[in-house]
């Protein structure tokens, strides 16, 4: 027999999905239009404040529900948790604005490499992909991939910057852009394990150490 | 008639006829008190209460002796049946769910229904005979045996009364069991153990049947536990069917008297207990 | 089903059993292998249980899992029942209170017992309620006495209410306020260990309240053990949590973390209201 929360769980949990799928296609479309040289800020813009939106309404709704319900064991977590995802989402949108932002900024970045950005850009969207359906489907082992994948994303990054710091002369654009970006990937990879880290959470109550 | 308007009128006819029977029945009270003193208060003066017979077929002594040998047996009654009765009813209440306490459940209420006129007989046989004497202990063995299982019926009844709750919190509190149960029980269950108590003594007050067979009567005030005595209902009788004017005017100031003593009885320990319903602290 | 095993939960083994919790010590009061019958009606088996000093243990179960029956054991009310039994031991401060020879009254005083519904006696004043406790066990000085009645009314948030007229019929509080004075009467006897028969189930919600704050007081000196079927105020009001299901237990742990990640699945699916 459903209870009175169970209504407003399918709610939380339908307002989170619509939030993955969002964050996943900003960020997306962010790294695509960067590799491919267009500037498509006006979309990720509006797209990333959606994902603004959006969290706000989350947080409500889970505070409402905690506050009417009060809500123990699994429900509990599962509510902690889908605040912690729509932030999540909510950042991956904010660092997509900002990589857009970088193209608006430097202008043509064409004869940048574009190939360390690229491999970070799949790795990334690679990760969201995963950590969203292991959020969705509860899978424990599929959200352990993260850290290895993370790892990738992280590498990627440091040895750009100890490459970069150890050039003489360089294309400072592309140095700049180039380190901003990766930032941002990084940051957006962090996030995605994050959201990989609710999910033996939700399931067995098992938090994972903050490095 | 409309549905609602039936209900109505069976409703009303209902509480009419409840009223009435009300009524009806607060007819006979009303009218026997209204006989009794209308009959009896002209003869009642200090010297009535006071003196002794005086001789048959003149007017003049009253029924002192009678007062007393009432005050008496009913004071000696209560000192032998009420404590008895209290305390059997105390046991089949707190510990007698089980077959020892049936049995004597039974018997009490069997007692209970016997005619008191056999009741006297058997005290006649078994004391008076036997000690060769009417006397007042006879009549007070008896008075007690009648009054026994009305005050054991009802101490138990108003001790079931008690909701458990109250013994469980005073045995979870490190009483014992005794302890809970005059203490706390029989404190909470006191207004109907007294008032049965009440109950019983208006009820062998007025009891003449007994009285014939055990203390006989007499012209004279108190004279020995072992001596006959004379009551209000046995000189109540005896006057009634003397032929004398006087003596049926004594017999209603007689009548009258028995009842004032009831009612003031009755009222005066109301009064008593309903003072108690809001303790005092236990401090002086 | 994953079991977590943390060391501070109590929880099934491979066998089914639970094991008895390795940390004993300030353990005012346990249980080794309780069973209880009404009749031969068995309705706790094997229960190993423990209280703490100055903590409150709350136990939660759906309806006739046993939860009375079980506080009513640790002091030796329920063989009051007829045809009631029991079996096991009840360890209190390191020695059985159902050994041979140990004198139920003397448990009773140690133990105390508050009822679900507030049971004052009727025709007793304020002040003769609180005292009940002291004065009929033979204790008559009245400086005493006065001292016991003011403190324990202090203890139970119930002093300024009442002050003014100690004489007033015990009957004629509220019930919030009955309530309160029969844990008073309850703390008046200074027992080293109060039980709670579901306290707060007659109560309003501001009754309740007033009656947890109470709780949360008389901790620091007590040992309270308190049955309940709201969860939340088990979560509320307790440091520990048993949880009860058709007389077994099924899982004993720290509130905060039985609440937020229970190891069985039964408590999981009580605590959300699958069930019960």
């Amino acid at each position: 027999m459903p209870r009175l929360m169970d209504i407003g769980l399918e709610k939380l949990r339908n307002m989170v999905l619509d939030m993955a799928d969002l964050s996943q296609n900003t960020v997306s479309t962010s790294i695509d239009a960067f590799v491919q040289g267009r500037d498509l800020r006006d979309r990720i813009y509006s797209w990333s404040e959606e994902l603004r939106m959006l969290q706000d309404e989350v947080s409500e709704l889970a505070v409402e529900l905690i506050a009417r319900y009060q809500p123990v064991a699994s429900d509990l977590r599962f509510i902690k948790s889908c605040m912690e995802v729509a932030y999540g989402f909510s950042r991956f949108g904010r660092y997509a604005h900002d990589i857009s932002d970088v193209v608006g900024i430097f202008g043509d970045l064409s004869n940048c490499d574009r190939q360390t950005i690229q491999e970070a850009g799949s790795q990334a969207k690679d990760m969201i992909r995963v950590s969203i359906k292991a959020f969705t489907e509860r899978d424990v082992e599929l959200a352990g991939r993260l850290k290895k994948m993370d790892d990738v994303v992280d590498n990627i990054y440091l040895d750009f910057v100890k490459k970069s710091a150890l050039e003489r002369e360089g294309n400072l654009k592309c140095i700049v852009s180039g380190t901003l970006i990766l930032r941002y990937l990084e940051r957006i990879a962090d996030h995605a394990t994050y959201v990989g880290e609710t999910v033996p959470y939700i399931v067995s109550g098992e938090r994972a150490a903050r490095k | 008639m409309s549905n609602y308007s039936m209900r109505r009128f069976k409703d009303r006819l209902a509480l009419w006829i409840g009223a009435l029977c009300a009524v009806l029945a607060m007819i006979p009270l009303i009218s026997i008190l209204y006989e009794v003193v209308k009959n009896g208060a002209s003869t009642i003066n200090v010297d009535f209460l006071t003196a002794a017979p005086g001789v048959i077929g003149q007017a003049g002594g009253g029924i002192g002796p009678a007062i007393q040998g009432t005050l008496i047996l009913v004071g000696l009654t209560i000192i032998i049946g009420v404590p008895l009765g209290v305390l059997s009813g105390i046991y089949l209440s707190e510990f007698g769910d089980n077959p020892v306490g049936r049995v004597i459940r039974f018997l009490n209420d069997v007692l209970a229904e016997f005619p008191s006129v056999v009741i006297g007989v058997v005290i006649f046989t078994l004391i008076v005979l036997t000690f060769r004497s009417f006397s007042v202990i006879a009549g007070a063995l008896a008075l007690s045996i009648i009054m026994l299982p009305i005050i054991t019926r009802s101490t138990e009844e108003s001790l079931k009364l008690v909701p458990n709750s109250i013994r469980d919190a005073s045995m979870a509190l490190g009483i014992r069991r005794w302890r809970t149960t005059l203490s706390v029980v029989l404190t909470t269950a006191r207004s109907g153990v007294v008032t049965g108590i009440l109950l019983a003594i208006a009820r062998v007050a007025g009891e003449s049947a007994p009285l014939v067979f055990t203390i006989l009567g007499s012209q004279y005030f108190f004279s020995g536990l072992s001596s006959p005595m004379d009551a209000l209902p046995l000189r109540i009788y005896r006057l009634a069917l003397l032929p004398y004017p006087y003596a049926q005017a004594q017999g209603w100031g007689a009548a009258l008297v028995l009842i004032l003593m009831v009612l003031v009885v009755n009222i005066g320990v109301r009064w008593a207990t309903r003072g108690r319903l809001y303790s005092r602290r236990s401090r002086p | 089903m994953t079991l977590v095993q943390t060391e501070k939960k109590q929880s099934l083994s491979s066998e089914g059993v639970v094991q008895p919790l390795k940390t004993l010590e300030n353990s005012k009061v346990r249980t080794e292998d309780l069973n209880a019958w009404y009749g031969n009606n068995q309705v706790l088996k094997k229960l190993n249980i423990e209280a703490r000093e100055h903590s409150v243990t709350a136990i939660i179960g759906p309806s006739g899992c046993g939860k009375s029956t079980f506080i009513r054991c640790l002091n030796r009310m329920h063989e009051l029942v007829p045809k009631a039994k029991t079996s096991g031991r009840v360890i209190l401060d390191g020695s059985d209170i159902y050994a041979k020879g140990v004198d139920p009254v003397t448990i009773r005083r140690r133990v105390g017992m508050v009822f679900q519904k507030p049971n004052p006696f009727p025709t007793m004043s304020v002040y003769d309620n609180v005292a009940a406790g002291l004065k009929l066990n033979g204790e008559r000085n009245h400086a005493v006495l006065d001292r016991a009645v003011q403190r324990s009314l202090e203890s139970a948030f119930l002093w300024d209410e009442v002050k003014g007229d100690l004489d007033k019929s015990g009957a004629s509080l509220s019930g919030g306020q009955q309530q309160r004075l029969c844990i008073a009467r309850a703390l008046a006897v200074e027992p080293e260990v109060i039980l709670m028969d579901e306290p707060c189930s007659a109560l309003d919600p501001i009754a309740t309240a007033k009656i947890e704050e109470l709780i949360a007081s008389i901790k620091e000196n007590y040992t309270v053990v308190i049955v309940t079927h709201n969860m939340q105020q088990a979560a509320r009001v307790s440091d520990f949590t048993a949880f009860l299901y058709l007389g077994q237990l099924i899982e004993y742990g720290e509130t905060t973390s039985l609440f937020e990640n229970p190891a069985e699945e039964l408590t999981e699916r009580y605590l959300t209201g699958k069930f019960g």
